[in-house]
């Protein structure tokens, strides 16, 4: 049994909410994860980007891809989950060429697909290697998925690792798989509202929970373990150091409860470079994960090195970059 | 038979438990009985789907979301419900 204080839904004593959990449990839909290799052409330096977006509706329904309801510059569905997927897509896609001159998840204008009103009461939200996929929540312990627009980034980004270093989805390459979602789902936001590194909330999914719920997010990348404390949901698990490294075989190796690791040494990072966290710590994780040099079976350990020499290659040796970058992985306890 | 399933990942990575012995439960019995955990295949590495560890006096398996169908599927609904 992992040291993970657990949740308690499924034995609570309300029978509504044992019901929409039960309905949520048991799902399929033919869903599977692969890698593609697709060659890039590097774009002109003045090409201007456009997203290819289609919302489909799978109806409450867990049969994938569902039905069309809104493409590219169609007109506003009047549904406001279909809608808000929408433009979540457009600004996570802006986001990526806006900071980092990327057209889409695989850097040659991949069309964006998501998938919304997945299931009944669904908890959830998943990349299946080809596509995004929302539920709409159970209404009582969590909103709709597509609430958050960091859950689009991370959905999102999980494709950009895919067609990137493609982190092997377990252990501690999954931790950081998970990582690099959290990362740029927060930037995504942080840019979308104009805020600097020092006025963020660096939290994941805030607008998930509900008001019943105990808690302002489900994870916190500043301050890991503190997201939500409640008697149904448990309290949050997740590590910000080392020392609090969960060894399990569960969730692929613990990927959605240490990921909290280099969420926190990305913050540390971040908040000690200031300004625009997508511009200085932000380039430095994106170019490690794009550039070619990361191993699919990098550990915290790798990461962190690799980290430490892209900031050198792109300020110098020397910089302060550097220093900054070593400084932050030592502060959750990872040499770099 | 005693039977345990745990759900994990998801976007949430909230876990979820459930118990069930199937001396006392014939809807249990039932549906252990049309279960092979042996041919269940692997759970593949789906960026935030939900995984089912299920448990069946200590005959163990790991489930993807994706391949939960059937009877295997009524059983982790049962279990955890």
């Amino acid at each position: 049994m992992p040291p993970h204080i657990l949740e308690r839904v499924a034995t609570a004593g309300d029978p509504a909410l044992r019901d929409i959990a039960r309905r949520t449990l048991a799902l399929s839909a033919g869903v599977r994860s692969e890698r593609r290799i697709a060659p890039v052409r590097p774009a002109a330096p003045t090409e201007d980007f456009v997203p290819d977006r289609t919302i489909k509706d799978a109806g409450y329904r867990t049969e994938l891809p569902g039905d069309t309801v809104r493409a590219e510059g169609g007109p506003a569905t009047g549904d406001p989950v279909a809608d808000q997927s929408y433009e979540w897509l457009g600004t996570t896609f802006d986001f990526f060429e806006a900071a980092y001159r990327r057209n889409s998840i695989d850097g040659a204008g991949l069309p964006l697909i998501s998938t919304v009103h997945y299931g009944r009461d669904y908890d959830n939200a998943f990349w299946n290697g080809e596509q995004m996929v929302y539920g709409d929540g159970d209404g009582v312990l969590f909103n709709a998925f597509t609430a958050s627009l960091d859950v689009t980034g991370h959905e999102l980004t999980h494709g950009v690792t895919q067609y990137a270093a493609n982190l092997e989805y377990y252990g501690q390459a999954g931790a950081l798989n998970e990582s690099m979602s959290d990362v740029f789902g927060v930037l995504v936001k942080q840019w979308h509202l104009g805020q600097q590194a020092a006025d963020a909330d660096w939290l994941v999914g805030a607008e998930l929970l509900t008001d019943e719920i105990a808690g302002v997010a489900l994870r916190s990348m500043k301050e890991p373990g503190t997201a939500y404390d409640d008697p149904r949901l448990g309290k949050d698990p997740q590590p910000g150091h080392m020392d609090g490294y969960v060894d399990t075989y569960r969730d692929n190796g613990g990927v959605h409860i240490n990921s909290g690791i280099p969420n926190r040494a990305f913050y540390l990072v971040a908040t000690a470079l200031g300004g625009n966290a997508w511009e200085k710590a932000g380039k430095i994780w994106y170019d490690t994960l794009t550039g070619g040099k990361l191993s699919a079976t990098a550990d915290f350990a790798t990461f962190a090195a690799t980290t430490v020499v892209t900031a050198a290659a792109l300020h110098g040796d020397d910089a302060p970059e550097v220093a900054a970058v070593r400084e932050g992985w030592a502060g959750v306890g990872v040499q770099a | 038979m005693r039977v345990r399933v745990v759900r994990t990942g998801g976007f949430a990575g909230v876990e979820r438990h459930g118990e069930s012995d199937s001396a006392r439960d014939p809807v249990l019995a039932r549906l252990v009985d049309r279960v092979d955990l042996d041919a269940v295949p692997p759970p593949g590495r789906i960026p935030d789907q939900y995984l089912y560890d299920i448990d069946i006096d200590g005959s163990t398996a790991t489930v993807g979301e994706a391949q939960l169908n059937g009877p295997l599927r009524e059983l982790v609904h049962h279990v955890l419900g």
